[in-house]
């Protein structure tokens, strides 16, 4: 079978012998009726495609869900978002590949270096695949494919990217997806030794629909632990607690958080024992969080603004550059780590209902609480909110130490912006 | 009922004291009962606000200010120590209130970067004054002082509590409050 390469590719002998093996091993409609086979060469990331028609009984029997974007790590797991199957658009493409309907552009990586019987790996069109396989053989019918060879991990990320674009993939698959091909799995590791994830346990695909650790909040995490550190060590123990300070928010998506990653090419947060340390005293807060409020007898709402308070970016990010800050003070730090004292009128130690009731004067009647959102004013109290306990052996997050540390994060700001 | 009430609570409050008075005021002229508080809690509106905005600062960590600031914001008197490991230094006492005028001066002169011109002479001072002078007259009646009120004067005096409090807010925060 004659391969051409298009007028705008490359002609490179490796993809050559793979699009050969595929055609040797894969039933085509072009095989069949002896067509040419086209190779393109993607002009953005310099992969190599062809594209091909393929009945829908040897798809059913060829291709992987569960592909993989690093193939040499063993440790690699699946990358795609589980497939959302009471999803409405789902259901419609079930019905209608039940009633014969043909898929086109579904996006295949062939590679035979991991899970050899299934060399078909789906990048994008999971759902169309499930949906031929639902549907069985008696619509045998052909489906259009996109067959990209020889992918550098680079290539396989974007392909993997720009495949899920057009359907509803969350910025937490993204990160997760990007996360892996730049850093591999340092982040998901860390967080596994950090009891943030158990063992085998991997990342979300939407954060707003889990109650685990995010990629990006467990970057923020990361981040704010160094940022904190690095203040610390600049500031004097007096001085410490004259200043607001920012606690910093990952960004999300398909690019990579430039301080995030300037952070992870210049620190080993596998081996740095005093953040593994700080992240298990977070779990072990989240823990107790959350147990307190599923708890049947606590007498606060169970909800899940309630039991994940602690993964609230704004409590997550202050949190944790304060624990950075306090590196150099080891009572404080102890402190800091110590569980907030609860009782019967406050069973829960973040105090997550007063919280979310909490209002400053200058805060516009719509605000919706200390610690319920990401925004930079709410890292900054919660910050605030953290370095006050810390002054303190053991204490209760009430009403009334909110008030003061919310105050006093206030006053410096307004002092500090010239208002004084 | 909200388990702490904030400044804006009060002002609605006086004002649906000031509503329920217009809603009655065909069959009625006796309208004190419903005018009264509306005043107290207008004038509450600031106390809440100032005391509030006094307490932001006097959080902040003591070497932040000289001590007689400090006494100031926290509302302490400074007294003289003469016994003990720090004879001869000063320190906060027991409690010495400051009157809200002097409060609101103190905190735009200290912590606006705007310089407040003449305030005394404009016509919002005018109005907290004769504000004032209405309150003081109702918490501490005497029979020589009349006390009169009607609708208008309950709603002006809403209307300079939600001034004053709007003239701090700018001057400390540079912004203005969302009633």
């Amino acid at each position: 079978m004659e391969i051409i390469f298009e007028e705008k590719s490359t002609k490179d002998e490796k993809v050559i012998q793979l699009v050969e093996e595929f055609l040797d091993k894969i039933p085509t409609l072009e095989k069949k009726h002896k067509m040419p086979m086209i190779v393109f060469q993607d002009g953005v990331n310099g992969a190599f495609y062809i594209k091909c028609s393929i009945l829908a009984e040897i798809v059913t029997n060829l291709c992987d869900l569960n592909a993989k974007l690093d193939i040499k790590n063993p440790e690699s797991f699946r990358a795609n978002r589980e497939l959302l199957l009471k999803n409405r658009t789902y259901l419609k493409m079930k019905e209608d590949a039940s009633k014969g309907r043909e898929f086109n552009d579904i996006i295949i990586e062939y590679t035979r270096d991991y899970d050899q019987d299934t060399p078909l790996k789906v990048w994008g069109g999971q759902h169309r695949i499930n949906a031929i396989k639902q549907a069985g053989t008696d619509k045998n019918h052909y489906h259009g494919f996109r067959i990209y060879f020889d992918l550098s991990p680079k290539q396989r990320t974007e392909v993997a990217l720009i495949s899920n674009t057009n359907i509803n993939v969350s910025n937490d698959t993204f990160d997760r997806m990007v996360e892996e091909t730049t850093f591999g799995n340092r982040l998901r590791r860390w967080c596994q030794l950090a009891n943030l994830l158990n063992e085998e346990e991997d990342f979300p695909d939407v954060g707003a629909r889990s109650e685990k650790i995010t990629v990006k909040r467990a970057r923020s995490f990361i981040v704010n632990y160094y940022l904190g550190k690095k203040r610390g060590k600049e500031l004097m123990e007096t001085t410490l607690d004259q200043n607001a300070y920012e606690p910093y928010l990952t960004g999300m998506g398909v690019s990579i958080d430039p301080k995030y990653s300037e952070i992870m090419n210049s620190e080993n947060i596998l081996k740095d024992a005093d953040l593994i340390e700080a992240g298990k005293n977070f779990s072990a807060l989240h823990k107790t969080q959350y147990k307190a409020v599923t708890d049947p007898n606590s007498s606060i709402e169970n909800r899940k603004s309630f039991r994940t308070k602690a993964f609230i970016e704004s409590v997550l990010c202050g949190w944790s550059y304060v624990a950075g800050l306090l590196q150099n003070n080891p009572e404080r730090l102890a402190n800091h780590y110590r569980i907030p004292k609860t009782n019967k009128k406050i069973p829960d130690p973040l105090n997550a209902k007063e919280m979310s009731e909490f209002k400053h004067d200058s805060d516009k009647p719509t605000y919706r609480g200390l610690g319920t959102r990401s925004s930079s004013k709410d890292r900054q109290r919660i910050a605030q909110l953290f370095l006050a306990k810390s002054r303190e052996n053991n204490v209760y997050l009430d009403k009334s130490f909110m008030n003061k540390a919310v105050s006093q994060v206030m006053g410096i700001l307004y002092t500090s912006q010239g208002y004084a | 009922m909200p388990n702490t009430l904030n400044f804006r609570d009060y002002l609605n409050f006086a004002e649906r004291y000031i509503r329920y008075a217009e809603e009655n005021s065909t069959n009625s002229t006796d309208l004190e009962w419903l005018l009264i508080p509306s005043i107290i809690l207008s004038w509450t509106a600031i106390e809440y606000f100032v005391n509030n905005r006094l307490f932001d600062y006097g959080s902040l960590p003591e070497k932040q200010f000289e001590l007689h600031e400090r006494a100031f914001l926290l509302e302490k008197k400074i007294t003289f120590i003469n016994s003990g490991a720090n004879l001869g230094t000063f320190t906060l006492g027991g409690n010495e209130y400051k009157r809200l005028e002097d409060k609101i001066f103190f905190l735009i002169s200290k912590f606006s970067p705007k310089k407040e011109k003449n305030l005394k002479g404009k016509s919002l001072w005018q109005s907290f004054q004769e504000f004032k002078t209405l309150r003081n007259n109702i918490l501490h009646p005497r029979t020589n002082k009349n006390i009169y009120i009607d609708i208008d004067k309950a709603k002006k005096h809403l209307d300079t509590s939600k001034r004053i409090i709007q003239l701090i807010s700018e001057h400390l925060w540079g912004t203005k409050t969302v009633f």
